[in-house]
C-alpha cells in the first residue's frame, strides 16, 4: 500500500494548483485561484453555492479543463489531465451521493472488475469474501462483506467509497457534503474513520456548508467567493464570524426593495409539525409583503416549501389562507387555493422542456380558457402569452418556441409567467434566482418587485442572504427542523454575518 | 411578436416527414404498378386497415403520455370473440343469446373500456411497469379468447354488426372497377380526426402531451398525472374494442387468433407517423400518416407479387428506419438540453448529484 511510504513526510506540498481560471459564457467561474493541499491535510473549501468550489475540484478530476494556470502532483506537472491521469495520480472524488452497485455485496463492490478466480475459471466467493475482509480491516473499517450495499446506512457507504478510492491508491479523496444525511453519530464514525486514514497520510479535500463540521475536522479551511479564492488558514487562526465575513464579502447591497407590506394578513402557519421534517412553525405572510426563508441542507426549508405547495403531506397543526382552511393534497389544491410555487429545479418541475413557451404559461390556467365542446380558446390564450413575454420581458423568438431553447434566465421567466398567470396570492420561490445571469438577476428581482405591489404576499426561500436582505421585508431562518431567528427590516437587524452564523446553527442578534 | 424560428422550423419539418413518405410511396407504386392506381384497390387500401389503424390510435393516445399498452391486439381478439358468442346461435358455435346487436357494440365498448382502467389503476396506482402489467394482460386476454372460443371460427353474424365494419356507404362504378367508400374506413378517419382534435385543442389533450413530456413537472404545474393516464388507457381499450367490432365485422367471422402479433406492427406504424414512446411528441394525424403507409406499402409490394417474406423484411426496415429517426431526434433535444442546463449553472457537479437523486 502506498500510505506506508507517505508517513512522517508531513507538511509537504502534495497538490498544488496555480492560477486557476475558467469561463463559461458569461460567467467567471473560476479566476486567477491557487490552492494547494499538504500531505496527510484535511482541508475545508467553504463558500456559498456557485461561489466556483465545484468548478475548482473538476478541473482538479481533470472533468473540466481550465483555461489556464497550472496543476503539480508532488512537485510533477500535470497538462491537460483527462479523469483518469488525475486517477492515476491519487486523486479520489467521493459525491455526496454516493454511487455504488446497491444489489451487490460490499465484496463485490470493492473487488468488482478484478473478482479472484479458482482453477475453472469461475468466480472464487471464498477468496473474494476472504480478500476484501482482509483489506477493510486494514483499513479499520469493520463491516460484513457478504451484505448487499443497499443494506449500509449512509455513513457506512461514504466509508466504503472512501475504501474503494484507498484502494485504488488515491492519496487526496475529494469528499462532498459528506454529513448532509448523516446524524451526529454517523459524523463521529465517519470522522474517526477519516482521521485514521489521515494518519496513514492520506490528505482529504472537505467541501461542505456546516462550518461547525470544518472546525471540528479540518486542518486547514480556503474560502471561495465569486470564482475566487478569498483566503486560506490554519484552522486555528480563525473562528466563525471570520470565516462567514469572508464567504459573503463586504461589497456593498446592489438591490434594495421598498417595502411594499399592507396589514392584511394572507397567509398564516399555525405550529405546522411534520416528523422528521419540521416542527412547530408559525409564521404569517401579510398582503405585498416579502419574506425570505432560509436554512442549510435538512433544516426543514425544503419539506416546508415542497408540503405549502401540496408535493408532501403538511403533516399537523394549521395553515390558512385569507383565514381559511389550507392544506393541499396536491399541487392542483395549492393553486386552486390561491397559493403559487417556484420549484428550485426547474428544470425538472418548473417547466416541461418539450413544449412551448405558450403551454407552459397556460398549464396551470387552461380551466378559463376551455370554451364550446372543451375546445381551448386559441386566441385568450394567445394573448394571455404574449401578454407576459411582454411584461416580464422573456427573450424568445415567440410563442411557440420549446422552453428548452431558451436561455437560464428565460426559462426561469416562464415559470414566473406560469404562476402570476394563476393570480395567485400567495407565491412562494425557492432558490429563484438559481442559475440565472446577472441581467436576468436584476429582471427577477423586478418581477418580484411588481408581484409584490400588487398585493401578492411572497415567501423567498433562498441560500442567498444578500439577495434575501435586499429583497425581503422580514427574513426567518431555520435550523433543525424550527424556526430559529427573525430578522426584519423595521428592526435593522439583518446582517448578512448574522443571517449566516443563524443558518449554521449559532444565535443570530435579532434576539440576543 | 411571434415569428417562426430555423428550429421551428425544422421540428416542423421532422415532425411531419411521413407524409413525404406518404406520397412518396403512392407515387412510387402507382408507377411501378397500373394495378396499385385502381379504383378498387383505393377504397380497399383504407377498409383492409381499419382495424389496424384503431388499434394505431389506440397506441397514439399511450404514447403521448409516454406509456403503451400491448394487450391492445389481445383485447381485439377477445372482444371480436365475445361480440361473435353473444350474437350467433349455439348451431353456429355460438352462446345462443342472439343478443341485439347494438347492444353487443355498447358492451364490448364497455369491455374495452374496463380493461383499460385496469390496466391504468395497476400501471399509476399500484406503480407497476406499463411493460409488464399490458404483457401480463396480453397472455391474459389471449388466452381467455381460445378458452370461451368452441375451437373455430364463428360467422354468420347479423347485418346490423357487420354494417360497421364490412359496410358499404357508397359505391362508384367506373370502367377500371368500382370504387368502394366504406363505412369502416369512414369511421376510422372520423376516429383519427377527433382524436386529433382531442388531443390537440382539449385541456384534457394538452395535459396529455405535459404529462409525457414530463410527468413530475406537469404534477407541479396542477396536472393530476395519475388521472391523465388511466383515462388514456381506457381510450385505448376502447379503441382496441372498435377494431375487434371492425375485424370481425369486415371478415363476417371471428377466430380467437384475431389480432395476434398485430401490436408490433401497430407501434411501427405509430413511430413511422412521429409518435414517440418518449412521450410528449408527434401528433395524430402523423400517426395516420403512419397507417396509411404502413397499408400502402402492404397492398403496393403484395400487388406487385413480392413475398410475403420479404413484405415483412421491409415492414422491419421501415420500422428500423422509424426508430433511427425517433433516436436521432430524442438525441438532438437531450444535447440541446444538456448544453443549456450546463451553461446556466456553470457547475457540474451538483448537477449530476441532483441526477442521482
Amino acid at each position: 500500500m502506498a500510505e506506508a511510504t507517505t508517513v512522517g513526510r508531513k507538511d509537504e506540498i502534495l497538490l498544488d494548483m496555480r492560477g486557476i481560471s475558467k469561463s463559461y459564457p458569461g460567467v467567471q467561474a473560476l479566476a486567477d485561484a491557487d490552492f494547494s493541499v499538504r500531505r496527510g491535510e484535511i482541508h475545508g473549501v467553504v463558500g456559498k453555492n456557485g461561489a466556483g468550489k465545484s468548478t475548482l475540484m473538476g478541473v482538479l478530476m481533470g472533468i473540466r479543463q481550465a483555461d489556464s494556470g497550472s496543476i503539480a502532483i508532488d512537485g510533477r506537472a500535470l497538462r491537460q489531465a483527462s479523469p483518469q491521469m488525475m486517477l492515476d495520480a491519487g486523486i479520489s472524488y467521493v459525491p455526496q451521493h454516493i454511487s455504488l452497485l446497491n444489489t451487490l455485496t460490499v465484496a463485490e463492490n470493492i473487488l468488482v472488475g478484478n473478482l479472484p478466480r479458482n482453477r475453472f475459471g469461475l468466480v472464487d466467493w471464498k477468496a473474494v469474501n476472504e480478500d476484501s475482509q482482509a483489506r477493510l480491516e486494514r483499513l479499520g473499517l469493520e463491516l460484513d462483506v457478504r451484505q448487499p450495499v443497499e443494506g449500509l446506512s449512509v455513513a457506512e457507504r461514504t466509508m466504503l467509497a472512501i475504501a474503494k478510492a484507498l484502494f485504488n491508491n488515491a492519496r487526496l479523496i475529494i469528499l462532498d457534503e459528506p454529513t448532509a444525511a448523516l446524524s451526529r453519530v454517523d459524523i463521529d464514525l465517519l470522522f474517526s474513520f477519516v482521521r485514521a486514514q489521515q494518519e496513514q497520510g492520506v490528505a482529504f479535500i472537505y467541501i461542505s456548508h456546516h462550518l461547525e463540521e470544518v472546525f471540528e475536522i479540518c486542518d486547514r479551511v480556503t474560502v471561495m467567493r465569486d470564482g475566487r479564492i478569498v483566503g486560506t488558514r490554519e484552522i486555528s487562526e480563525i473562528d466563525v464570524p471570520e470565516l462567514i465575513h469572508l464567504m459573503v464579502g463586504g461589497g456593498v447591497q446592489e438591490y434594495q426593495r421598498a417595502s411594499t407590506a399592507g396589514a392584511e394578513i394572507v397567509f398564516e402557519a399555525k405550529n405546522l409539525s411534520r416528523r422528521g421534517a419540521y416542527e412547530q412553525i408559525n409564521f404569517a405572510l401579510r398582503r405585498g409583503e416579502v419574506v425570505g426563508l432560509s436554512g442549510l441542507q435538512g433544516s426543514g426549508v425544503d419539506e416546508l416549501a415542497q408540503a405549502l405547495f401540496g408535493l408532501e403531506r403538511l403533516g399537523v397543526g394549521e395553515a390558512l389562507v385569507e383565514g381559511g382552511a389550507f392544506d393541499p393534497g396536491s399541487p392542483r389544491d395549492a393553486f386552486d387555493a390561491g397559493v403559487a410555487y417556484l420549484p428550485q429545479d426547474r428544470h425538472r418541475f418548473g417547466l416541461i422542456q418539450l413544449r412551448p413557451v405558450r403551454e407552459n404559461v397556460t398549464y396551470s390556467v387552461l380551466d378559463r380558457l376551455v370554451g364550446r365542446l372543451g375546445v381551448l380558446m386559441r386566441k385568450p390564450e394567445q394573448q394571455i402569452t404574449e401578454t407576459y413575454i411582454d411584461k416580464l420581458g422573456i427573450v424568445t423568438p415567440g410563442a411557440e418556441q420549446r422552453t428548452m431553447l431558451l436561455s437560464g434566465g428565460n426559462q426561469q421567466k416562464v415559470v414566473f409567467a406560469k404562476l402570476a398567470a394563476t393570480q395567485p396570492k400567495v407565491l412562494i420561490l425557492h432558490e429563484p434566482t438559481q442559475g440565472v445571469d446577472v441581467q436576468a438577476k436584476v429582471d427577477i428581482f423586478n418581477i418580484i418587485d411588481d408581484l409584490a405591489a400588487g398585493g401578492v404576499a411572497l415567501l423567498v426561500i433562498s441560500s442567498e442572504v444578500r439577495e434575501l436582505i435586499g429583497l425581503c421585508d422580514r427574513i426567518l431562518v431555520m435550523y433543525q427542523g424550527r424556526v430559529t431567528d427573525e430578522f426584519t427590516r423595521a428592526a435593522d437587524n439583518m446582517k448578512p454575518e448574522h443571517i449566516l452564523l443563524a443558518i449554521e446553527g449559532g444565535r443570530g442578534h435579532a434576539n440576543a | 411578436m411571434t415569428r417562426t424560428g430555423p428550429n421551428r422550423l425544422v421540428s416542423l419539418m421532422v415532425d411531419n416527414l411521413i407524409w413525404l413518405f406518404v406520397i412518396g410511396a403512392f407515387v412510387a407504386f402507382s408507377l411501378l404498378s397500373d394495378r396499385f392506381l385502381s379504383p378498387y384497390n383505393l377504397g380497399n387500401i383504407l377498409l383492409r386497415s381499419a382495424a389496424f389503424g384503431m388499434l394505431v390510435l389506440s397506441q397514439a393516445y399511450t404514447f403521448i403520455t409516454g406509456n403503451f399498452d400491448l394487450s391492445v391486439e389481445s383485447s381485439l381478439g377477445l372482444t371480436a370473440m365475445f361480440a361473435a358468442l353473444m350474437l350467433v346461435t349455439s348451431e353456429a358455435g355460438g352462446w345462443g343469446w342472439q343478443l341485439n346487436p347494438i347492444l353487443v357494440i355498447v358492451l364490448m365498448l364497455v369491455l374495452g373500456g374496463a380493461i383499460g382502467l385496469f390496466n391504468g389503476v395497476l400501471i399509476t396506482k399500484v406503480g407497476v411497469n406499463n411493460l409488464l402489467v399490458t404483457i401480463a394482460m396480453l397472455f391474459v386476454l389471449r388466452g381467455a379468447t381460445y378458452g370461451i372460443s368452441p375451437g373455430t371460427s364463428i360467422s354468420f353474424f347479423p347485418k346490423e354488426f357487420t354494417w360497421l365494419g364490412g359496410g358499404t356507404l357508397a359505391r362508384v362504378v367506373t370502367d377500371n372497377g368500382n370504387f368502394v367508400l366504406s363505412v369502416a374506413g369512414v369511421f376510422v378517419i372520423l376516429a383519427f380526426l377527433v382524436g386529433h382534435i382531442h388531443t390537440r385543442y382539449t385541456q384534457f389533450g394538452r395535459n396529455m402531451y405535459a404529462v409525457g413530456a414530463d410527468a413530475d413537472a406537469a404534477r407541479a404545474a396542477g396536472i393530476n398525472v395519475d388521472r391523465v393516464v388511466i383515462i388514456v388507457y381506457i381510450i385505448a381499450g376502447v379503441c382496441a374494442a372498435f377494431a375487434g367490432l371492425l375485424q370481425a365485422g369486415r371478415l363476417n367471422a371471428a377466430t380467437p387468433t384475431m389480432g395476434a402479433n398485430l401490436i408490433f406492427a401497430v407501434h411501427g406504424a405509430a413511430i413511422i407517423g412521429g409518435m414517440s414512446i418518449y412521450g410528449g411528441r408527434g401528433n395524430i394525424i402523423g400517426a395516420f400518416g403512419g397507417v396509411l403507409l404502413w397499408s400502402i406499402l402492404d397492398t403496393g409490394l403484395n400487388i406487385m407479387g413480392v413475398s410475403p417474406f420479404w413484405i415483412d423484411v421491409s415492414r422491419g426496415l421501415l420500422l428500423l428506419f422509424a426508430v433511427l429517426l425517433d433516436a436521432l431526434r430524442v438525441r438532438y433535444q437531450h444535447n440541446v438540453q444538456v448544453r443549456m442546463s450546463l451553461a446556466d449553472t456553470t457547475i457540474g457537479l451538483e448537477d449530476k448529484a441532483h441526477g442521482d437523486g
